[in-house]
């Protein structure tokens, strides 16, 4: 769950139209077009998560963040039979207590939940949870990994950075790997990671 | 330890941080504070070259040295070259040094080569524009007639074929037909990296796309996780473009040498062993501090405010060894965080928790830009100043940070706060002091007392044992100052 308390604006007069906005906004809430000659963004607020990617990039110093009635962004977990939670974090290889998320402290069960309600795209899942709205780095994987294991294949956009691809987890490390680099302990690794993701739910 | 407290690095406009206006108060200059030269812990502590009287100088010269023994026949006429660089080595001293290593490597192989355009690559961590200060702040943007960029993590990115399946890199970062590793050996993170392919990190954190980083945060486990840098290294992909790598070697008491390699890992093994020698004696003797208050007082975020030339974040673990790899989890990694429940619960037994030692935080002066709740949840945390709780607030990493954390008026407040409740007159200012460590007194006395030991122990018993965990040679030991 993430508390939206800020929104993008953009600056017309300095606006270039590059499309930096666009490309790295997690929910694709930026348009950019071209009218008269000239560059026009628009932001749709209702979709902005307030996670700062586009004042970040924008190389023009363009966009703004700006105060807003805060709001939530939260899946309830209670909605759904927690058997079922708890089976797609397992899936997905993940507790579903555990922290996926460290700028908003959610958690699996949470984006889980977010899925088995009908998230099927990453930035669904944003929209969901706010997951995703605060680095935008280190939950990139966990959420590739719950949509794969729900058995959603979204289409990647190519006009844009949002996400890329799942990567490998230290249960898919190759036996060659393994074996020529012993010191990278990837069976003791995998075994730690194996007790976290079996351990028993607790109230 | 009557000494005068030693000048803490100074505060600095960014909009990661609260206006310097709002610093009117620093940790050193609290009654009762001391410095204690690093020199005086540690006699063997080697000899630096920055900071020095002969200042940036001594920099160009030892990099044009290390230069000198480089192969650069990589380089081919009229070839792009990426100079590779990150933003931690900006963090040092001011960012002097390393910004003149920059300067050396770039007028150096523009003199050696026929490289048609020499550019700088900047890499960074969560603060997506903190490259672009330091790069406007050392005029790197002029010197390298505004071809320096600050790379992150969500720009665009670019498939390597690796050992571990598909990895991506930043577009930008390879840009160039040859790249060049400009970093520096500051064991900095050593919870993450455990000093495992410490000069190899960079391919998996700097210069990657944020999947990468996230495998190395989420999907391999916290030592495995060091893998991913040296399948991206090794990947065809990057070997095709590799030149040569370059590093400011540090001490925690400043730049103790440029190195420079066409080999990364003959490079990464003497960064192992100086690492280890240096910083390994600091972190343990962190690690006898039985009760502290610890002020957060420089300019970075929580995790990485400097003491005694290491970071919080290394005082976080200090109550286990962090180089000793048979630990699988220090007290704080991100794996580590996401091992708690809800209710602060490990979900499995034997967690580590967070160093006990610590039993106040009073947060005067740290930035914003990385997820820090984590720290304010574990130990009690005292934030100094309305403006700077609430720059925490509009932060969307640190949006809960205030929910665990006090707020004081002012730094007295908060000390006084401190000391009346944690009953401990053991204080260590986090402030960037160079060339030691600003605590107080009764604190000063106590690590003067036992660093003759720590010194023993790692040097008889430990490095030993983490140079064979890691298969390095021993006899590299005598070879690294």
């Amino acid at each position: 769950m993430k508390i939206v308390s800020v929104h993008a604006h953009v600056n017309r007069e300095l606006c270039t139209g590059c499309k930096t906005c666009a490309m790295v906004c997690p929910v694709y809430a930026v348009t950019v077009k071209r009218e008269n000659g000239k560059p026009r963004v628009d932001i749709d607020i209702r979709k902005c998560v307030g996670c700062w990617n586009c004042e970040q990039r924008c190389p023009e110093h363009a966009i703004n963040m700006e105060p807003c009635e805060p709001y939530p962004l939260q899946t309830d977990i209670s909605r759904w039979d927690y058997k079922e939670i708890e089976a797609l974090c397992r899936k997905a290889r993940f507790h579903p207590q555990q922290v996926v998320c460290y700028c908003s402290a959610s958690r699996a069960e949470e984006l889980a939940a977010a899925v088995l309600a009908g998230a099927k795209t990453p930035d669904a899942v944003v929209l969901a949870t706010g997951i995703g709205a605060g680095c935008g780095i280190e939950c990139n994987q966990p959420i590739q990994r719950f949509l794969e294991a729900a058995g959603w294949r979204p289409e990647r956009r190519k006009d844009s950075y949002q996400w890329y691809g799942r990567t490998t987890t230290v249960w898919e490390v190759s036996p060659e790997v393994k074996a020529n680099h012993p010191g990278f302990r990837f069976l003791e690794d995998r075994e730690l990671m194996d007790r976290i993701v079996n351990a028993p739910v607790k109230p | 330890m009557d000494r005068e407290t030693i000048s803490p690095a100074g505060p600095r406009i960014s909009q990661y941080g609260v206006d310097p206006k709002y610093i009117v108060k620093r940790g050193a200059e609290l009654e009762g504070m001391t410095g204690v030269s690093l020199r005086d812990l540690f006699p063997d502590m080697p000899k630096v070259i920055y900071p020095a009287s002969q200042g940036e100088k001594n920099i160009r010269q030892k990099t044009e040295a290390a230069l000198a023994r480089i192969n650069f026949s990589k380089i081919k006429s009229g070839n792009t070259v990426n100079i590779l660089a990150s933003h931690h080595g900006f963090t040092f001293l001011g960012g002097k040094p390393y910004a003149e290593m920059l300067r050396t490597v770039k007028d150096f192989v523009e003199r050696e080569t026929s490289a048609k355009e020499v550019r700088l690559r900047a890499g960074l961590g969560m603060r997506f524009r903190e490259t672009e200060e330091y790069i406007k702040a050392h005029g790197l943007d002029e010197y390298f007639k505004g071809k320096a960029l600050g790379i992150a993590p969500i720009d665009a990115g670019i498939p390597i074929e690796t050992c571990l399946g598909t990895l991506y890199g930043l577009r930008r970062a390879y840009d160039a037909d040859v790249i060049i590793h400009a970093h520096n050996s500051d064991v900095r993170e050593v919870h993450f990296h455990r000093q495992v392919d410490r000069a190899v990190k960079p391919f998996g954190m700097s210069y990657a796309r944020a999947e990468t980083r996230s495998t190395y945060h989420m999907n391999m486990g916290p030592r495995a996780a060091n893998f991913v840098a040296r399948a991206i290294f090794d990947s065809d992909f990057v070997q095709s473009k590799y030149s040569f790598s370059i590093f400011m070697i540090m001490s925690p008491a400043g730049v103790v040498n440029i190195d420079a390699d066409n080999d990364l890992y003959a490079l990464n093994d003497r960064v192992t062993v100086g690492g280890m020698k240096h910083y390994g004696k600091i972190i343990n003797l962190l690690g006898e501090i039985d009760e502290c208050v610890v002020i957060l007082d420089f300019p970075c975020p929580v995790p990485y405010v400097f003491a005694a030339g290491v970071i919080y974040a290394n005082m976080v673990g200090a109550n286990i060894d962090l180089f000793d790899l048979d630990n699988p989890l220090p007290p704080y990694t991100w794996y580590t965080e996401t091992f708690y429940n809800e209710r602060g619960k490990p979900l499995i037994p034997g967690i580590p928790p967070v160093n006990p030692a610590i039993k106040m935080v009073v947060h005067n002066y740290a930035w914003t830009g990385y997820p820090a709740t984590f720290f304010a949840e574990h130990t009690p945390t005292i934030m100094v100043g309305r403006e700077q709780a609430e720059l925490f607030n509009r932060d969307p990493m640190n949006l809960n940070y205030m929910k665990h954390a006090l707020l004081a008026e002012n730094l007295d407040a908060a000390m006084e706060f401190a000391y009346r409740t944690t009953k401990t007159d053991k204080v260590i200012i986090f402030d960037g002091a160079t060339g030691g460590v600003n605590v107080s007194r009764p604190l000063a006395g106590h690590l003067l007392r036992v660093s003759p030991q720590v010194n023993e122990r790692v040097g008889q018993t430990l490095m030993p044992k983490w140079l064979a965990q890691r298969d390095v040679d021993l006899k590299l030991l005598n070879e690294v100052a």
